[in-house]
């Protein structure tokens, strides 16, 4: 199992959304190390959307959609209800989250960003379906329009959530 | 809190940084016993998202030697190596200090592999390049700026940078980046200097160059 490089890769670049409803698109955010990738997917629409989150929490930042977790997960959430995702019945994966170098000052970057993304769904009434958070690897992951397939590439292997 | 860097400002830390990183490749070079060739230093202020382009791309995969910098200047800086070309200079150095008998000089099967050995030569060289950098920029300032211990990570270039991206990028959209490459003679190893300070503690550099509100 490879991740795939096609004309129909869209990149979400650091703290950036990327969507599509097209069953040839493949959802990517790459080199994810604190920051955390969700990849929302809807088995009916099949809409699919991925955000690569930054930071727990600060006020909106309007070239960085989804830099800050709190301020941007909503924005997030309305771009895939706009194009004909219902949440109540997406899947919802996350992976990131790692803590790769010891920064000193207590700044557990990766942890309060897993903690603010579980506390930011629970408030929503949602939940993640599956998840691949912490540790202390980078990650690339890639989401399949086409059938909700997330999968998670590390230096050492490919995994499907 | 972010600095507003007037044109003039930028052009006094790019000079600063530049005569730093200098003497941060000679350091690497009289360490290695080789001919270090120092590229121009590049400072530009830049989103996160434009650090990683210049870092090779987030999944180009590197060997970073990480030196966080605290004091009176704060910031981070990072020395980054392509696998394989981290293991050649492991291999110089370690020849330095063992002789060249003691050691194999076959590269390695998987370039993602060090031994002990290797990743505390490695280690050793990222702090001494990055000392050299603050040690130059110390001498302009009256509070001395301290490094804290070397650390060492094979990974993505993404996700090593993201953490100290995310430290800088909280309160502030851009980040200023100071970056320079280091060739040894035939180009058999080349590493990237990556220096990102906190844009407020870039004040007490001002300061201390008679440039703050230039």
């Amino acid at each position: 199992m490879t991740l795939t490089a096609s004309p129909s890769l869209l990149v979400a670049g650091i703290g950036e959304i990327v969507l599509s409803s097209s069953p040839d698109a493949h959802l990517v955010a790459y080199g994810l190390g604190s920051c955390i990738a969700l990849a929302v997917w809807d088995p009916r629409t099949r809409v699919g959307g991925l955000a690569h989150f930054m930071l727990p929490s600060g006020p909106a930042s309007p070239g960085s959609p989804v830099k800050f977790i709190d301020s941007g997960i909503d924005s997030y959430f309305r771009a895939l209800e706009a194009r004909g995702a219902a949440l109540n019945r997406c899947t919802l994966k996350a992976a990131g989250a790692a803590a790769m170098l010891t920064l000193g000052s207590g700044l557990a970057i990766g942890r309060r960003n897993a903690e603010t993304l579980q506390a930011a769904l629970r408030d929503r009434g949602l939940s993640l379906t599956a998840a691949a958070l912490g540790g202390n690897s980078g990650r690339t992951v890639q989401l399949e329009v086409a059938d909700g397939r997330f999968l998670i590439k590390s230096l050492s292997s490919v995994t499907e959530l | 809190m972010t600095l507003t860097l007037s044109e003039a400002g930028q052009n006094v830390v790019a000079g600063t940084f530049g005569r730093a990183m200098k003497r941060a490749g000679e350091a690497l070079g009289s360490m290695s016993g080789q001919v270090i060739e120092v590229q121009t230093p590049l400072v530009k202020r830049c989103t996160a998202a434009e650090v990683l382009t210049m870092a090779g791309g987030p999944e180009s995969i590197v060997l970073a030697l990480y030196v966080g910098i605290n004091g009176s200047l704060q910031g981070h800086a990072l020395l980054l190596f392509p696998p394989s070309d981290a293991h050649r200079l492991a291999q110089i150095l370690l020849a330095g200090l063992l002789g060249p008998g003691e050691l194999p000089m076959e590269p390695r099967a998987d370039p993602l592999v060090y031994d002990e050995l290797e990743l505390s030569a490695l280690q050793e060289a990222g702090n001494v390049t990055i000392s050299a950098f603050l040690n130059e920029l110390g001498m302009h300032l009256h509070e001395p700026v301290q490094p804290t211990p070397p650390q060492v990570v094979i990974e993505m270039a993404g996700a090593v940078l993201d953490a100290v991206l995310l430290d800088l990028v909280s309160d502030a959209d851009q980040v200023l980046a100071a970056k320079t490459t280091f060739s040894e003679g035939d180009r058999a190893i080349d590493g990237t200097l990556f220096v990102l300070p906190r844009a407020d503690s870039l004040r007490v550099l001002l300061d201390a160059l008679g440039a703050i509100g230039i």
